[in-house]
C-alpha cells in the first residue's frame, strides 16, 4: 500500500530533522574544522593541511597509532579465540549451566569501562593488589611490578582488563551462532572420521562465518575507539601512561580537541581514525568474500 | 469502532503518536520553574572548602544584602565544564576554584578569548599583592597578568614514622642534604630476612616521574617554562636530576618505591614499607584523615637540600579562585573572592580544619598555626610549614603545560631504557638528547598556539 499526501513525510520529519541536526551538520562541520586551528568554537584560523602535517610529524600521534594498532591486533588474536573457546565450552553444556555461565562471563560488560578501569587499578597496585600478590604466590616474582607506571607493562595491563571486559561479550555472539549451526553436518563429518578440530575448522567455523566476520569487524572498530579504559587506568598522566605506552588514538583526540580546545586538530585526528577503520573494515569484508568464493 | 481503528495509518503509528503526546504533556506538566539566578554562583571542588565556604557565605550575604549560591563539583568535571562553557560562550559560574595547571586551558589564543578576569590591577589596588607569597602568583599568571587568587602555598616536607626511624637508627636531624639522605637510604633499603623482597624503602618516588620528579626539579630551581612562557626544562640541571632519579628508582642501590595513591600509601606507611612520604600541608591532613592509626607516631621534616644551605622545600599542588569574564557582577565577585580567601575571621579555623596554611603572609602569626598537632607528635606544623613558605619555588603556567609534563616524563622514561641496557655509561648524553627532543616537541605545540594567537589577533 502506498500512502499519498503529506502524512508519511510528517512522520519522517522528526527523524530527518534530528539526523540533519546531529549527524549531517556535525559531519560537514568536522570536515571544515579539520582545516582550521581553533580555540574552541570562538576563534579559528585557516591552516590548510597543517593539522594533518602536524599529526604525521608528532611522535605522540605515532605512539597512539602504534599502541592502538597493537591493541586491535591483540584483541583479534587473543580476545576472539578466547571468546570462541568459551563459547564452544558452553555450547556443549546443558542449558541451565550455559545460562548461568553466559551471565557470569557477560556481566563484566554491564559495569562499563570506567568501573573496570578503577577496579583493575586497585587489582594492579604494586605489593598490595590481587594481581601482584597472586603472581608472587605462583611465580615468586612480580610483587613490586608497576603495572600502571612501567611502560613495558602498561599495554599488557590494558589488554588484561579489556579481556575481562569483552571476552564474555563476544562469547555471547559466538554462542548464539554456534547454536544455529546445523548439527547434522557436524554429525556427518564425525561419522566420516573427522577429528574434533577438523569438525570445528571445516564445518562449524564456516557455518558461522558471517557472525565471525561481524565480530572481528566490530572488535577492530571498538579497539580503534579504545578510550575510557586506559584513561581511567592512567588517569594521572592524562591517559598517556609512562613513555606514552597507554596512549590511544581517541585519548590523543580527546586531549587535543577538548583539553586544549583545538577542535581543528581533534577533527583531523577523527578523520584519520575514520579512514583507518574504514580501510580495515573494507579489507576484512573483501577478505571474507574471497574466502566465501 | 474505536479511535485506534479509525486511525488511518495503522496501530503502530497510533501508539507512537499517543506516546509522543503523553511524553510532551508529562514534560510540560512536571517541568519545574527555574528559580531566579542568585547574584553570584561560586563553584568549588573540595569538600573541605565547600564546608568552610558554606559556613562563611551567610555572613557575606548579610553584609552585602545579596544571594550567593555555592556548588560542589568534582574537579575534573568542573574544569571540563567551565572550559567548555567559556569556549562555547554559554553561562558560567561567577567564580570557580581550580587546581594548579588549569590556567593554561583558559589562556589559549587571543587575550580577549580568555574566559577569566584579569585581577592584576585589583590585587595592587587593594594592597593584596604584597601580602601574598609572590611565588604563588606564577601559577595563575599568563602573559604577565594574574588571572586567579592563589588559595594556598603548599610547601613540601617529608613525613615519617618516629618509631620506625628510631628502629632503623636514622638520625633525622642529619638528613639535611639529598646526598646524606641517599647514603642512609642505601643502608636501610635491604632484604634483612632473606625472602628476596626488600623490607624497607627510604622514600616514596613515582616510578614514572610525574609529580615527584616535578617537585624535585622545582626544588633545584628548574622550571617547565620561564616567566616569559618559553620552554625551560631541557637544562643540564634537569639532566642531572633525571640521572639521580633513575639511580634511586631503578639503580642497583635503589632507595625508592612507588606507593601509588590512596589506600596503598596508607598501607605502606602502616606496614613501615616506606620510611619517608611526601607531605605538602594539604597531604598532612590527608594522612591524619586516612591513616588515623598512626596518630602520635608521625613527624615532619624539611626536604633535604641539594647543596648544603640550599632550599629545604618545594611545592606540590595549588588551588586558585578565578572570576569568570561572564559574571554580571565583577565587583561583587571580587569582594566575595577576597572575603572567601582573606577574611581574617576564618583563616585560623580553616587551617585547623585542613592543615593548609594561608597564602597571606600576615596570617602566619595566627595562634592556630602555633598549636601543637597531636597526630604529628605535637609538632606545631602550621609554624613549620609557614617557615618554609617564603622559600617555595615559582611554578609558571602555560597553555601547553600538560605537554611539558608529558614530555619531561617521556625523556625520563626513554633514559631509563638506556640505563637498564647500558648502565651509567653514556647516560648523561642520552638524557640530554631526550630532554632536547622533549623540549622540541613542546615547542611545536607552543608554536601552534602562538600562530593561532597571531592569526586571530
Amino acid at each position: 500500500m502506498i500512502y499519498k499526501g503529506p502524512a508519511p513525510y510528517l512522520f519522517l520529519s522528526p527523524y530527518l530533522f534530528l539526523t540533519a541536526l546531529f549527524v549531517i551538520v556535525p559531519f560537514v562541520n568536522a570536515i571544515v574544522l579539520a582545516f582550521y586551528e581553533t580555540n574552541g568554537p570562538r576563534s579559528r584560523a585557516f591552516v590548510g593541511l597543517d593539522n594533518f602535517r602536524f599529526l604525521f610529524q608528532d611522535a605522540n600521534f605515532h605512539a597512539a597509532l602504534l599502541n592502538t594498532t597493537i591493541f586491535a591486533l591483540v584483541s583479534v588474536c587473543v580476545q576472539l579465540p578466547l571468546a570462541m573457546g568459551l563459547a564452544l565450552l558452553l555450547n556443549g553444556s546443558g542449558s541451565r549451566v550455559r545460562s548461568i555461565f553466559r551471565l557470569i562471563f557477560f556481566s563484566p560488560n554491564l559495569v562499563g569501562q570506567v568501573l573496570v578501569g578503577i577496579l583493575f587499578s586497585v587489582l594492579f597496585t604494586p605489593r598490595y593488589g590481587l594481581i601482584p600478590r597472586g603472581l608472587q604466590e605462583l611465580l615468586h616474582r612480580g610483587l613490586e611490578a608497576q603495572w600502571l607506571t612501567d611502560p613495558r607493562l602498561i599495554m599488557p595491563a590494558i589488554v588484561m582488563a579489556s579481556l575481562w571486559l569483552w571476552v564474555g561479550f563476544n562469547m555471547v555472539y559466538f554462542l548464539a551462532a554456534l547454536q544455529t549451526v546445523d548439527k547434522s553436518l557436524e554429525e556427518a563429518a564425525r561419522i566420516d572420521g573427522a577429528s574434533a578440530w577438523q569438525v570445528f575448522w571445516h564445518v562449524t567455523l564456516p557455518s558461522m562465518r558471517h557472525v565471525v566476520v561481524f565480530v572481528v569487524i566490530m572488535t577492530v572498530i571498538g579497539s580503534y575507539q579504545l578510550f575510557e579504559l586506559p584513561l581511567t587506568l592512567l588517569s594521572e598522566s592524562y591517559g598517556y601512561g609512562a613513555k606514552n605506552a597507554g596512549l590511544t588514538l581517541i585519548t590523543y583526540l580527546n586531549y587535543n580537541g577538548f583539553r586544549t580546545g583545538d577542535l581543528g586538530l581533534g577533527s583531523a585526528v577523527g578523520w584519520v581514525i575514520a579512514l583507518i577503520i574504514f580501510t580495515i573494515s573494507l579489507i576484512q569484508i573483501r577478505f571474507a568474500r574471497l574466502t566465501e568464493d | 469502532m474505536s479511535l485506534i481503528d479509525k486511525y488511518p495509518y495503522g496501530k503502530a503509528p497510533f501508539a507512537l503518536l499517543v506516546i509522543a503526546i503523553v511524553s510532551v504533556g508529562l514534560r510540560i506538566a512536571t517541568a519545574r520553574r527555574h528559580a531566579d539566578r542568585p547574584d553570584l554562583v561560586v563553584v568549588t571542588h573540595t569538600d573541605a572548602h565547600y564546608a568552610a565556604y558554606r559556613k562563611a557565605i551567610p555572613r557575606f550575604e548579610q553584609e552585602h544584602g545579596v544571594k550567593v549560591q555555592l556548588q560542589l563539583v568534582n574537579w575534573a568535571s568542573l574544569q571540563a565544564r567551565v572550559q567548555n562553557a567559556v569556549l562555547a560562550g554559554t553561562e558560567t559560574p561567577d567564580l570557580a576554584e581550580m587546581f594548579e595547571s588549569t590556567l593554561g586551558t583558559f589562556t589559549r589564543g587571543p587575550a580577549e578569548d580568555f574566559g577569566v578576569m584579569d585581577l592584576t590591577d585589583r590585587l595592587h589596588r587593594d594592597g593584596l599583592y604584597d601580602r601574598i607569597v609572590e611565588s604563588r602568583f606564577s601559577l595563575w599568571s599568563a602573559r604577565g597578568r594574574i588571572y586567579a587568587l592563589p588559595h594556598d602555598v603548599h610547601p613540601l616536607m617529608l613525613a615519617y614514622r618516629t618509631d620506625l626511624v628510631a628502629k632503623l637508627g636514622i638520625d633525622v636531624s642529619q638528613l639535611d642534604t639529598w646526598d646524606k639522605f641517599v647514603e642512609v637510604g642505601q643502608r636501610i633499603t635491604r632484604d634483612a630476612d632473606g625472602d628476596k623482597v626488600l623490607d624497607h624503602y627510604m622514600i616514596d618516588l613515582r616510578f614514572d616521574g610525574a609529580w615527584s620528579l616535578d617537585a624535585l626539579m622545582w626544588q633545584r630551581g628548574g622550571q617547565f617554562f620561564d616567566a616569559q612562557g618559553n620552554v625551560a626544562f631541557a637544562t643540564e640541571d634537569t639532566a642531572e636530576l633525571i640521572r639521580w632519579y633513575i639511580l634511586q628508582v631503578h639503580g642497583p642501590h635503589k632507595i625508592a618505591f612507588d606507593c601509588g595513591w590512596g589506600q596503598s600509601v596508607g598501607k605502606a606507611m602502616t606496614d613501615g614499607l616506606v620510611v619517608f612520604q611526601w607531605a605538602p600541608d594539604w597531604r598532612s591532613w590527608v594522612f591524619e584523615d586516612e591513616v588515623p592509626s598512626l596518630k602520635g607516631k608521625m613527624a615532619l621534616m624539611p626536604l633535604p637540600a641539594w647543596k648544603p644551605g640550599g632550599r629545604r622545600t618545594s611545592v606540590w599542588g595549588g588551588t586558585g579562585l578565578m572570576i569568570m569574564k561572564g559574571t554580571k557582577n565583577p565587583e561583587l565577585a571580587w569582594e566575595l573572592a577576597k572575603f572567601l580567601y582573606f577574611d581574617g575571621r576564618d583563616q585560623g579555623q580553616r587551617f585547623l580544619a585542613t592543615n593548609i596554611i594561608p597564602v597571606l603572609k600576615d596570617a602566619w602569626n595566627l595562634p592556630e598555626l602555633e598549636r601543637p598537632n597531636p597526630y604529628w607528635s605535637n609538632l606545631p606544623i602550621g609554624r613549620m610549614y609557614a617557615a618554609l613558605a617564603p622559600e617555595t619555588p615559582a611554578v609558571y603556567s602555560s597553555p601547553v603545560e600538560a605537554q611539558a609534563r608529558i614530555n619531561l616524563d617521556l625523556a625520563y622514561a626513554r633514559s631509563i631504557d638506556h640505563f637498564l641496557k647500558h648502565g651509567e655509561a653514556g647516560l648523561m648524553e642520552v638524557i640530554r638528547a631526550n630532554l632536547a627532543e622533549g623540549a622540541a616537541a613542546v615547542r611545536r605545540y607552543a608554536d601552534r598556539e602562538h600562530k593561532l594567537r597571531v592569526a586571530t589577533r
